[in-house]
């Protein structure tokens, strides 16, 4: 006998409590605390956020939290937080040149001015599995700080040392310097897309998916052989100028990571050559995703280059429609919703194909064993 | 019934009215009047991340949010029916969020929002259907770049689909296409139905009910005003046709409406039920029984008549 | 948004923002998505001078600061653009091209109907809504309304329309699927014809 199966409430309700005993596991190991995976978890925190388009780390280590660790569901909760609440103002660009750094590097140049500062950085760890980490727990000595403070003035590898001998191709000034920069969280993106929409795309975009398009770009599947011309990390002040203000405001520093990229130049046999440039910026302390956004973002300006477009990531459409891991996360994961409504519809066709083929074989096999049919043919 | 599904027992009265902020409603507004303005014509609107994922609904919730009001009876239902989990979560978040009336009855509903199916019984036009659509464009798997489908829809270029039809008829005897089959509206654009299957494609000719569309993630919403002429594509020598089955629903007997499959143990035995529990309830209740009703006397449950199939 | 001085003179908004909205969005809802149909006003609001209770309610239930608004000269009081700048906090344009959203009185000069702007063939909805004050309409058969949105045909007489406008309706269209969408507001009644509505003029 059948009855319909019902209680889809019921099972949703279980479902959820389940889940939170899950979170919670064993009850005898103490509960985290937001504020340890604020502080402890600071790159799963910075990742959360920008990913997550929100800089608020209490709310990201409660969204890492709250998703199990899950980043891709804890950046979802951010965005859904996020997209409820109102918008105040826009702030002024960020001036990255002005940041109080805290790690800046150049790979194009031995020395610069300002120094190459290693800062906090895993690159030269030796990746060993510390099991007093796991015994002993955390004790570190204090960091030694600085014989000579950092420089005030910071100037910048492509913009005031490549630039002043004209090596490198200029950012296009902006028609009108007033007009609005573009935001894909408040309007449909429109193709082709400019470059300030991909960039804000590529910033928000899954570190996993703009990492494997900027590492295809050195595989071959793009031509712009890049440098590091410099990343920077540090905090910068962020400013808004209230329309009844008229003068900016300083609501507060961010965590940044800045890559600038000197990349293949151009040139002809009458036009001077120039390197070219890719951009990066992203929350927080992060050089995978920043530089991988500098490559892709360089990649994405082959029309503007007048380059043949050769790989994925030089398809700005292609990118921009598949960076998004809230999005691809839902639409592919959504599949294991019911359709088998759809799969009715499937089945009835499949099964009348088959019975269609079934007979016109049995068919043709009785024509087989009917020579005289065939004799006849 | 046990306490409700979300955690936004606390939190929801911090959110406005349906959840979605002013602004944000106005904009869908905007887009929904110009899409009733050029039926079949996706307009791109500034799609909101919803508290649910993309790909679960968050198109058509974007839709309802930014339609209902306080007077409207809301009814959710996926795959036909109202007691799926993703219908029952977002019908809960209405209930919730803009404190709405819910319903199960078809006839008792002003808004319909829908997942895969068109109600089979007959809307009337004081109602609006609201589909969840996962990908808009019709023309999508013939061509990936959303530059070339927006110039092949301004241009009524539609060659290509008609080529992608014939090369199913030219390989399988068939139209393959079962479900999200493409339909023409007002001889204008070429619309995607949402994955509903073919079955209800004639509903959509000349509904009385307003349809509405919302697609979250690729965010496009368009629309099919009351009476509008919706014609599925087709061919002279290989004119559209419905899914039929030789069964009826196992349930209320049914002939008439799409009727899903339940398999009942694994020697091939199975039985078939009306998608829209809706109309089987209310069948059911003016006393239509099918064979596999508990009301039928023990022993009367046929077995499907799966082997009986090749017979055909 | 700036308080000033005028503000005390300001003519209150919506009573309940979400649902006087909510209520006359689905009123321009049906009339566009059935032209040609005679819709009530479904709320009170008081109009500033310049505009009627049904242009205001429209305009405050569908503008804010994302869209661009024109006034005729009959409609641009101090009065209205003050009311629509506060309440909806949209830019006011005398660029007519550039409106989202244009309203005018039918009796005054309605040659600017033609640069309103279409959209283009990609994107038609990128085109300007028409809110057009006028003092009746009813349904004797002035005009016979046929296609989407109706079943067989919808009477609607709009007291004051020209020749001259009916001859730009029929060329709008034409433009299909760009052109412009209409809506009639009087005090207290709402219809409007889409751009795809058919229109034999008695």
């Amino acid at each position: 006998m059948y009855v319909a199966v019902k209680g889809g409430e019921r099972a949703i309700n279980n479902a959820h409590r389940l889940l939170a005993e899950q979170r919670r596991g064993d009850k005898d190991v103490s509960e985290i605390q937001t504020d340890q995976i604020e502080q402890q978890l600071s790159l799963s925190v910075t990742r959360v956020m920008a990913e997550g388009s929100l800089y608020d780390r209490d709310l990201a280590a409660l969204a890492i939290k709250q998703a199990r660790g899950d980043l891709i569901e804890a950046i979802f909760l951010m965005r859904a937080y996020r997209t409820t609440l109102p918008r105040f103002a826009f702030s002024n660009p960020t001036k990255t040149a002005e940041m109080d750094v805290s790690r800046r590097i150049s790979a194009t140049f031995k020395d610069l001015p300002g120094g190459q500062i290693l800062g906090p950085t895993f690159d030269y760890t030796h990746r060993l599995l510390d099991f007093t980490l796991m015994a002993n727990g955390e004790n570190p000595a204090d960091a030694p700080s600085a014989e000579n403070p950092v420089d005030d003035h910071m100037p910048r590898v492509l913009d005031d040392i490549l630039n002043y001998e004209g090596l490198i191709q200029d950012e296009p000034t902006p028609v009108d310097e007033d007009a609005p920069v573009a935001d894909l969280t408040r309007e449909p993106v429109k193709f082709p897309a400019g470059r300030d929409l991909r960039l804000q795309n590529l910033s928000r975009g899954d570190e996993g998916f703009i990492l494997a398009l900027g590492y295809s770009t050195q595989r071959g599947y793009a031509n712009s052989h890049a440098f590091v011309g410099e990343i920077r990390y540090g905090t910068v002040s962020v400013e808004i100028e209230p329309e009844e203000l008229g003068f900016p405001i300083d609501i507060g520093d961010i965590e940044l990571t800045e890559c600038e990229t000197v990349n293949k130049f151009k040139g002809s046999k009458t036009k001077l050559p120039q390197f070219t440039r890719g951009y990066g910026l992203v929350f927080g302390q992060n050089e995978r995703k920043s530089i991988s956004m500098a490559l892709v973002d360089r990649a994405m300006r082959a029309d503007e280059m007048g380059e043949q477009i050769m790989g994925p990531a030089q398809d700005s459409e292609f990118v921009m429609e598949h960076s998004d891991n809230v999005q691809s996360t839902g639409f592919v994961e959504h599949i294991k919703l019911p359709h088998y409504v759809d799969f009715q519809g499937e089945l009835e066709l499949v099964r009348r194909m088959r019975t269609e083929v079934e007979a016109r074989l049995a068919k043709a096999e009785a024509d087989n064993s009917n020579p005289q049919t065939e004799a006849a043919e | 019934m046990e306490q409700t599904v979300n955690q936004m027992d606390d939190t929801a009265s911090a959110y406005n009215f349906a959840y979605l902020d002013e602004q944000t409603k106005r904009m869908i507004r905007r887009a929904l009047l110009k899409a009733v303005a050029i039926p079949g014509y996706q307009v791109p609107f500034a799609g909101r991340e919803m508290p649910m994922p993309y790909g679960w609904g968050t198109g058509g919730v974007q839709v309802t949010a930014a339609v209902i009001g306080p007077q409207d009876t809301l009814k959710v239902i996926d795959q036909g029916a109202d007691d799926t989990t993703n219908a029952v979560s977002i019908r809960q978040f209405f209930a919730k969020t803009a404190n709405v009336a819910t319903t199960e009855k078809t006839a008792d509903a002003s808004i319909i929002q829908t997942r895969h199916r068109i109600p089979e019984r007959e809307l009337r036009e004081d109602q609006i259907l609201v589909y969840q659509v996962p990908i808009p464009e019709p023309l999508r798997f013939l061509e990936p770049r959303e530059t070339e489908t927006r110039k092949m829809h301004a241009l009524e270029e539609y060659g290509l689909m008609h080529v992608k039809l014939y090369e199913d008829i030219a390989r399988h005897g068939h139209i393959a296409t079962t479900y999200a089959y493409p339909v023409m509206v007002d001889d204008r654009y070429v619309m995607d139905p949402s994955p509903t299957p073919k079955f209800d494609n004639p509903k959509m000719d000349n509904m009385a009910a307003l349809q509405l569309f919302g697609a979250g993630r690729e965010k496009r919403i368009y629309a099919l005003p009351p009476y509008t002429k919706v014609r599925s594509l087709d061919f002279e020598d290989h004119p559209f046709e419905v899914q039929s089955w030789d069964d009826e629903c196992g349930m209320c007997g049914a002939r008439d409406s799409y009727l899903d499959e339940v398999i009942l143990d694994d020697k091939g035995n199975r039985m078939f039920v009306c998608s829209d529990t809706d109309y089987c309830t209310e069948r059911q209740e003016a006393g239509h029984r099918g064979p596999q009703h508990h009301d039928q006397p023990l022993g009367s449950t046929k077995s499907s008549p799966n082997s009986e199939k090749a017979a055909e | 948004m700036t308080l000033n001085a005028q503000t005390s003179d300001l003519l209150p908004g919506f009573d309940h923002a979400a649902f006087d909205s909510n209520a006359v969005f689905r009123v321009l809802l049906d009339a566009m998505s059935r032209p040609g149909r005679i819709y009530d006003l479904p709320v009170h609001i008081t109009a500033p001078d310049g505009l009627n209770a049904s242009a205001t309610a429209t305009l405050l239930a569908m503008a804010d600061m994302d869209t661009t608004i024109w006034l005729s000269p009959g409609c641009a009081t101090k009065a209205a653009t003050a009311h629509l700048k506060f309440h909806c906090g949209s830019p006011i344009t005398t660029n007519v091209a550039k409106a989202d959203f244009a309203v005018a009185r039918c009796d005054e000069d309605l040659s600017f109907i033609t640069e309103l702007s279409v959209g283009n063939a990609e994107y038609p909805d990128q085109s300007a809504t028409l809110i057009l004050l006028v003092d009746d309409v009813s349904e004797s058969t002035e005009m016979i309304c046929r296609g989407p949105g109706i079943k067989d045909t919808h009477n609607l007489a709009v007291a004051g329309l020209t020749p001259a406008f009916h001859a730009w309706r029929a060329e709008n269209h034409h433009l299909f699927p760009c052109g412009v969408d209409v809506i009639f507001v009087t005090d207290t009644k709402i219809a409007a014809l889409s751009r795809t509505t058919r229109i034999e003029v008695k």
